[in-house]
């Protein structure tokens, strides 16, 4: 999760999410040269002492103008597709998930061995034990075994939602009537926090993801104990 | 406080002549000049255009019309009062007076300052009559627990929060 009035991105907890991470810092490097190189043309054009300021005709400047932002376009271009294509390697996942949205809870479904599905709910305020943390803590989280290729099948069940765990960066939209699918392996143990991402009426902001990667014992463990309960 | 700042504004405003509506103008029993005809070539003092299309005065009084024959002839025999005459015909500002600084920031700065501070006096009234008491989350004694579970749970320990603090000592990061 992120610390208060944090800026930037979490850590990463994924490969791909490590991927991105390095790709927005080489995109942002770009934008901010361009940036400082622009704020100190506007600075040199309002501060001159020259008169003469309006040249009309330059082939020169306009060749290197036009063919220069081509350049940085590939430039930030390669990796991205790059990343793009590795999100949609084929990989074969130890485990197959289904998240469905609803309003207002997901539902995770382990159908893999045994029939397993659950609701998960955003704890209320009201209800927190002290140190949790507010509109993102839920009564049931999603454990998934640690460093474990995971495939996820999201859809909904009523309307629009979208299934985010920034940590991990995913994102895929629940569409009813449509499967979605996204994959993960987590780097480290840890428990990720996500929001549902897209607007789905008045308690929108209150259906949190939690997800709990855990060795596989402990994941054992658990979906046992989740089968005996249900 | 609000209309009489408001007027302060309107004060300065009007000194440094902008430009009011002209069915405001007369209706308070001013005169209105003639519109301007945009095609014509018009006279305007600006530095990046130093020689604009057209002489500052295009109407010459009788002793102005024999200068100008004058100035056909040898510049030699002109004195300098002539040649700053006709300097004058021809531009209405040097470029000494085009350059000199006027007091315009002070009015921007002022008026900028006067809407924050009237920004800050309406957000101040909202927190104390209109927006809910905060959640119980945002208390001390809360934070710290959080801060210790986020810790405990190593959140963002590569870089981030958990990043700082030593697990060996128990402590932050010195």
């Amino acid at each position: 999760m992120a610390h208060p009035s944090q800026l930037g991105f979490q850590d990463a907890a994924s490969p791909v999410m490590e991927e991105l991470l390095h790709f927005h810092d080489h995109t942002l490097m770009i934008v901010f040269l361009i940036s400082t190189l622009v704020l100190y043309i506007i600075v040199a054009m309002v501060s001159t002492k020259l008169t003469n300021k309006y040249v009309l005709d330059s082939q020169e400047i306009e060749i290197v103008w036009t063919v220069l932002p081509a350049v940085i376009l590939i430039l930030i271009a390669l990796p991205s597709l790059r990343i793009l294509y590795l999100m949609d390697e084929i990989n074969d996942p130890h485990l197959t998930i289904k998240a469905m949205g609803h309003q207002w809870y997901w539902s995770y479904e382990y159908t893999d061995y045994e029939d397993l599905g659950f609701d998960s709910y955003m704890i209320p305020t009201q209800d927190l034990s002290p140190g949790q943390f507010r509109l993102l803590e839920t009564d049931h989280r999603m454990v998934v075994p640690m460093e474990s290729p995971i495939r996820v099948l999201v859809s909904a069940e009523d309307v629009l939602h979208s299934w985010a765990v920034p940590a991990l960066g995913i994102k895929m939209d629940a569409v009813p009537g449509r499967l979605n699918q996204t994959a993960f392996i987590t780097s480290r143990p840890g428990v990720y926090y996500g929001q549902c991402s897209e607007i789905c009426g008045r308690n929108h902001s209150f259906m949190p993801i939690v997800v709990e990667a855990v060795p596989l014992e402990h994941f054992e463990n658990w979906s046992s104990l989740m089968l005996e309960e249900s | 406080m609000s209309p009489f700042s408001a007027l302060r504004v309107a004060g300065l405003l009007a000194r440094r002549g902008v430009a009011v509506n002209i069915s405001v103008r007369a209706a308070h029993g001013h005169e209105i000049s003639k519109q301007e005809d945009m095609s014509l070539p018009m006279y305007w003092d600006r530095k990046d255009t130093p020689l604009p299309d057209i002489p500052f005065q295009k109407a010459l009084t009788a002793d102005q019309q024999s200068l100008k024959q004058k100035e056909l002839g040898s510049w030699k025999n002109l004195s300098e009062e002539e040649k700053i005459a006709l300097y004058r015909l021809a531009f209405n500002q040097t470029f000494a007076e085009m350059k000199k600084p006027t007091q315009e920031w002070k009015t921007v700065v002022g008026g900028v300052l006067i809407f924050i501070g009237l920004t800050g006096l309406v957000v101040w009234w909202q927190r104390v009559f209109v927006l809910p008491p905060q959640p119980h989350t945002l208390k001390e004694d809360w934070l710290a627990a959080q801060a210790k579970r986020m810790i405990d749970m190593r959140v963002n320990p590569v870089e981030g929060f958990s990043s700082s603090w030593d697990y060996e000592k128990n402590q932050w990061k010195k």
